[in-house]
């Protein structure tokens, strides 16, 4: 019954964990998560993201997240450095301080952005700030 | 069957995070009440403090009028600025991003106000071109029973009499034979390398046009239309056997309509002189005529000393006084042809052709010796105050122009922290090159 809160947002070996995380393990999570694929097509939404976006998991699942899901981050402070990453072929794990606009209110998070070589996915991790 | 509430309020709620426009919308004093993902995007890069709390503040050194231009909208609700063009910058040092963006700002009520964000670049890119054409077109088609005709050989120096110059200009064939085309200007509008300038310009596009005061032989001015073109047919032909013709046309009657629709486009709206946006694009021109002939090319960035002081002793709308004095000042002292610009609070920028940073450091030493000397007398207030400015000049290590905005800031600083009131160099040594 303890699978909830096992990982904490700035875990070193998060990625390990998200990777082998079934979907109820990521709901059980007090931060956001969202998987994306090589296209950036979301494939992972959990619960704490879903409810604090306002939107359900099936009409974000399968969308392009920089142009459908999250157009916040399409800038060279969050989108450039996936696609960077992605073309070096090299490893991203960045903390940034940022705010998104969760319906429509701005509200201040921090953004892990985590990406590394051999990946199926890649993951935004939002954290709000208080 | 409607669909539940829950699911309605849901699909709206993703209508507004897909909007391929930003929207946001503040209290009076610009504080953001809601917001949306596409209206972050273009902010947050610009955000100084990293925040999304007030647009004001996140726009600030971009458009630094909207809270005074806000504070003096006379009505109770209605349009602010319409569509009005900011350039930005965005991006790490050395791989910097030029984009467009556009702002329109709605007052709602005494409370409210809303505004509407969009990336316009391609679109401004696209209209520039279209003006160039049209103004080819207007040249062709209008006023051609009233035009100098002229041909010029590579170094722009006049080769053929025509007495439509006597007509227009009122110059005699010995008066302009063999001189370059500058004769026609006043005397600090064209340098020798504008005149290749242009020239080059012609080359790669077809023609160069510009619209400005010109001189008549009799020294009197009038509002000139001059067009260059090639006459040879290729770049082909050696550069020494290139000649153009020019075209001139007294468009007086036309000035004030230009000028007011140039001003409304261009420039700031507290001092009148360039705003951000007139200034960036006329930078960009400088720069590219640098980076295909390198030559002299110094910025010089000037600041009010204390303004806060200012502000806070006489009031905003004294400290808006000084902002025009020293507005004044600066175009008293600078050139015609240097493109002077409010850069953003009490930061003015001056860019300065064909000058060296040896010159460009003079004439600033001439601004503070001026400001020092001329109080600003603003209503009953008379204000005395100084400016601490900072010299650059372009050069091969200066990747772009932000790059030379760089080096005048850290010379400005250097002033400022040298006991103000004064002109520093920039130098290579003192600052590393820090990443904003």
């Amino acid at each position: 019954m303890n699978t909830e809160h096992t990982v904490s947002f700035a875990d070193a070996a998060i990625l390990d964990f998200l990777e082998r995380a079934s979907d109820a393990e990521l709901d059980g999570l007090d931060f956001g998560v969202i998987g994306m694929d090589d296209a950036s097509h979301v494939t992972r939404y959990n619960r704490f993201e879903s409810a604090a976006a306002g939107l359900s998991p099936d009409r974000v699942l399968g969308h392009a997240l920089f142009t459908v899901v999250a157009p916040c981050m399409n800038n060279f402070m969050i989108a450039q450095r996936f696609e960077d990453a992605q073309q070096d072929g090299s490893a991203l794990d960045d903390t940034i301080n940022y705010v998104l606009t969760l319906r429509m209110r701005p509200v201040k998070v921090k953004l892990r952005l985590l990406a590394r070589p051999g990946s199926a996915l890649r993951y935004v991790l939002v954290h709000r700030q208080t | 069957m409607s669909a539940p509430v829950e699911q309605e309020y849901e699909a709206l709620l993703q209508f507004m995070y897909m909007a391929p426009i930003g929207l946001v919308q503040t209290l009076a004093d610009g504080e953001i009440t809601m917001v949306n993902p596409l209206c972050a995007q273009l902010l947050m890069p610009l955000s100084p403090d990293g925040q999304l709390a007030n647009l004001f503040t996140a726009l600030e050194a971009v458009v630094p009028d909207l809270r005074q231009r806000v504070r003096e909208f006379p009505d109770a609700h209605g349009t602010i600025c319409d569509a009005q063009q900011v350039p930005i910058s965005t991006g790490q040092a050395g791989r910097r991003q030029h984009q467009v963006l556009s702002l329109t700002l709605l007052k709602l009520d005494a409370e409210r106000l809303m505004a509407v964000l969009s990336d316009v670049t391609q679109s401004v890119r696209r209209e520039r071109e279209l003006r160039q054409s049209q103004a080819w077109i207007n040249t062709l088609a209008i006023g051609l029973s009233d035009y100098a005709l002229v041909s010029l050989d590579h170094h722009g120096c006049v080769q053929d009499w025509n007495p439509s110059i006597s007509r227009i200009t009122g110059f005699s064939r010995e008066q302009v034979e063999g001189r370059s085309l500058s004769l026609f200007y006043p005397a600090d509008a064209m340098s020798d390398q504008r005149v290749l300038d242009r020239l080059h310009e012609a080359d790669l596009t077809g023609w160069s046009l510009d619209e400005g005061w010109c001189v008549r032989a009799e020294g009197g001015r009038y509002w000139g239309s001059c067009l260059i073109a090639p006459l040879h047919d290729s770049d082909d032909d050696p550069s020494d056997e290139h000649a153009y013709s020019l075209i001139i046309r007294d468009v007086s009657d036309r000035r004030e309509a230009a000028e007011a629709m140039l001003k409304a486009v261009s420039c700031d709206h507290l001092t009148g002189l360039f705003n951000r946006r007139a200034f960036v694009e006329a930078a960009e021109l400088e720069m590219q005529r640098w980076a295909r002939s390198p030559r002299p090319l110094s910025l010089v960035m000037i600041d009010a000393d204390h303004f806060k002081r200012i502000n806070d002793q006489y009031g905003h709308v004294t400290g808006d006084g000084v902002l025009r004095h020293m507005a004044a000042s600066m175009t008293a002292t600078f050139r015609a042809m240097d493109v002077l610009a409010r850069f953003g609070g009490e930061e003015f920028i001056v860019l300065l052709p064909d000058t060296s940073l040896e010159g460009a450091e003079l004439v600033a030493q001439r601004l503070c010796r001026l400001i020092e000397a001329t109080p600003a007398v603003v209503g009953e207030h008379t204000v005395r105050y100084t400016v601490s400015a900072g010299v650059a000049a372009m050069d091969a290590d200066a990747t772009d122009f932000d790059a030379l905005v760089q080096r005048a800031d850290e010379a400005l600083y250097a002033a400022k922290a040298k006991g103000r009131n004064r002109v520093e160099r920039w130098q290579p040594a003192t600052l590393p090159a820090a990443v904003r």
